[in-house]
């Protein structure tokens, strides 16, 4: 029997390589597939502003195929009905919907992608997070096999930063909560290295904090001691915390290098303007160390989104304050060297690569009240292509004169994926 | 323009090597290809967790379903009595990429579960087909045959997709059919997943790529069922 031999050598072999899954368009979850070829469409997680357009948070998908006719152009747009301070999202393990959170309200929606990837549903919305899990502000989405794990920012109770993070399965349902750590519990990010069995998780702040106006809150001494100052390292098996890093300076962002044999990881402070890395020792046991200092950090230039290459060489880092993106050589993981910096656009945020790294997509908008802040209330989503020395802006959508409102967390999404002809839908196709 | 399809790196190197396995194989036979003296996984680098040292949440719930079994009659999915646990995988034949992972996998298990014959005789592999059309009740006989299992291990297909689908549906096992290119045959894209189900037909843990790790399983399985005779 040619085919079953064929899967039997083909088993065998399996037994000789690795077990272990890499990571995504180079910063998503291990366990989701990847696009590693180009990208159809953006989805654009986007709260909605009082008196523009609708006002809604919505889902918009943006073409991003120079091939489609719809190329840079808004595709669709699919409102939620309401304002929920629409923060990030995150697909479910077969990339067949995409779940994306509220930060203030605490609603859950669930968008199917997958059936008609230029056209996405919302199919449903999960309304109880505070009830069922203690936690408020559900912030990164990050899938794991059949379920998707959930931060809180915040907890139900008193809004500060103590918090945790839910597991649910793929229907919505929770199968459980597992705690900050005494001692750290403050949640943000988290992310999971499959080869050692070990999620990372930072820390940010809660909800009494980031829904306050920025300009006030930075006035508040006694509110901003309330910042997470934590990493903790888990067994993610066993879903058990096993050290707690200091890191000062709200680290936010995690990013595991993706290199099978890599045992470290990257992340940005948010007040300290600080680069980290997170060391695995001879032991076993992790060290956190500074590597690099991102722009003028007595300036406050508040780093936010970063995005590592798939050589693990070069980290893409936003600061918010001053709209730039730095690139930095982080080729040598404990010394990171800055090799670039480009203006991108005011309040600039997030930052997503394709899986070549030779495409990069920016939003702007941090948070609804900390937006414009010592800088004009730009809103927009700026693509560019990445030489390995330059940016090279191919266009861009402003928000504002769309009227769909703030940008904040992208996704790619594909045609070919799904088993469409990249012209689905595109009579006018070149 | 042929768009990038989500293939997973290692499953790619995978295909390749067994693309060359079957020219440097092309005089050997089936029989010459010993599952049991294959070598060994390569040890991740963690130790596996304690059983019993941590808690598996039910994670969701299926319904039994009936599939044909290597002698084409209808059997149940979930064959399971009270206090055990079954290990289903969904492949097909003609993966070249993450089935063969799983299927490795659990003839590793099976061999480890033939030293432990107390576990052994609570856990039940299921490797089901998700290609009804060319995975044929034959054809799962015929792998049965080359893997040579020493404990429980039932290889089942469905009579048609329209039987399968429902199956898929309820276990949350996503699958696309992609059309080939030039002449290739079409492919199959899915997540590849290994179940744990009890008798109650509660999901108790879901593997993938990243997990599929015989000691963890093992873990699991002594965590699930702490007091197998």
């Amino acid at each position: 029997m040619r085919r079953t031999l064929r899967f039997a050598l083909a088993m065998a072999l399996a037994f000789g390589g690795s077990l272990v899954a890499r990571a995504d368009e180079t910063c998503q979850s291990p366990y989701l597939p990847k696009i590693v070829g180009q990208e159809d469409f953006i989805y654009v997680w986007t709260l909605g502003i009082e008196g523009l357009g609708d006002g809604q948070d919505k889902l918009v998908t943006v073409g991003a195929n120079p091939a489609r006719s719809d190329y840079g152009q808004v595709v669709n747009s699919l409102s939620v009905g309401g304002r929920n301070e629409a923060h990030h999202a995150g697909f479910t393990d077969d990339r067949r919907y995409l779940w994306a959170g509220g930060l203030d309200t605490s609603i859950i929606f669930v968008f199917d992608v997958g059936s008609d990837p230029a056209t996405p549903k919302l199919v449903r919305t999960i309304t109880d997070f505070p009830e069922k899990t203690g936690w408020v502000g559900p912030h990164t989405f990050y899938p794991i096999p059949g379920r998707m794990l959930i931060t809180g920012l915040s907890n139900a109770n008193d809004k500060s930063g103590h918090t945790g993070y839910a597991e649910y399965n793929n229907d919505g349902t929770l199968v459980r909560t597992v705690p900050m750590p005494a001692g750290a519990e403050y949640g943000y990010d988290l992310r999971i290295n499959a080869n050692l069995n070990r999620m990372l998780s930072s820390s940010f702040t809660g909800h009494r904090n980031y829904m306050r106006k920025l300009s006030e809150l930075l006035g508040d001494a006694e509110a901003m001691k309330n910042f997470g100052h934590t990493m903790v390292v888990w067994d993610f098996h066993a879903r058990r915390a096993l050290q707690t890093l200091e890191v000062p300076g709200a680290p936010l962002e995690v990013r595991w290098a993706l290199a099978p044999d890599a045992e470290y990881a990257f992340t940005s402070t948010a007040l300290t303007s600080k680069l980290w890395g997170v060391f695995r020792k001879s032991d076993g046991s992790f060290e956190a160390a500074e590597i690099g200092t991102i722009g003028d950090p007595a300036k406050v230039p508040l780093p936010v989104d970063i995005s590592l290459s798939r050589d693990d060489k070069t980290l893409f880092v936003d600061t918010f304050m001053d709209g730039s993106v730095r690139v930095f050589d982080v080729s040598n993981p404990r010394e990171a060297k800055q090799i670039y910096e480009q203006t991108i656009g005011s309040q600039v945020n997030m930052v997503s690569q394709s899986w070549d790294g030779k495409r990069l997509y920016f939003t702007s908008s941090l948070l609804g009240s900390w937006d414009g802040t010592g800088h004009p209330d730009e809103e927009f989503l700026k693509a560019y292509t990445w030489d390995g020395a330059k940016l090279t802006p191919t266009f861009a959508i402003d928000f504002i004169a769309e009227k769909l409102g703030r940008p904040h967390h992208m996704h790619f999404g594909q045609l070919g994926f799904w088993g469409l002809p990249e012209s689905a839908g595109d009579a006018a196709a070149k | 323009m042929r768009v990038g399809m989500a293939l997973e790196p290692v499953a790619r190197v995978s295909v390749a090597l067994a693309a060359v396995a079957l020219v440097a194989s092309s005089s050997a036979s089936a029989g010459d290809h010993d599952a049991h003296r294959l070598p060994d996984a390569p040890r991740a680098r963690f130790e596996a967790p304690v059983p019993g040292s941590y808690e598996l949440p039910t994670i969701d719930r299926v319904s039994q379903h009936y599939l044909l079994g290597t002698r084409g009659v209808p059997e149940p999915l979930l064959g399971l009595k009270d206090g055990e646990l079954a290990l289903i995988s969904f492949v097909y034949l003609q993966c070249g990429e993450a089935c063969p992972l799983a299927t490795a996998m659990l003839h590793r298990l099976d061999g480890e579960l033939a030293k432990d014959t107390a576990l052994a005789k609570r856990v039940e592999l299921v490797t089901v087909s998700f290609d009804p059309k060319r995975d044929t009740p034959v054809q799962m006989r015929a792998l049965r045959k080359q893997l040579a299992p020493r404990g429980r291990w039932r290889f089942l297909t469905a009579a048609n997709e329209a039987a399968l689908r429902p199956v898929l549906a309820d276990f949350g096992q996503d699958s696309v059919w992609i059309p080939g290119a030039a002449n290739a045959p079409d492919s199959l894209r899915h997540v590849l997943k290994v179940f744990v189900v009890d008798a109650n037909g509660a999901v108790r843990q879901i593997y993938s790529t990243g997990f599929l790790d015989v000691r963890l399983v093992l873990a699991d399985l002594r965590t699930l069922l702490p007091s197998a005779p």
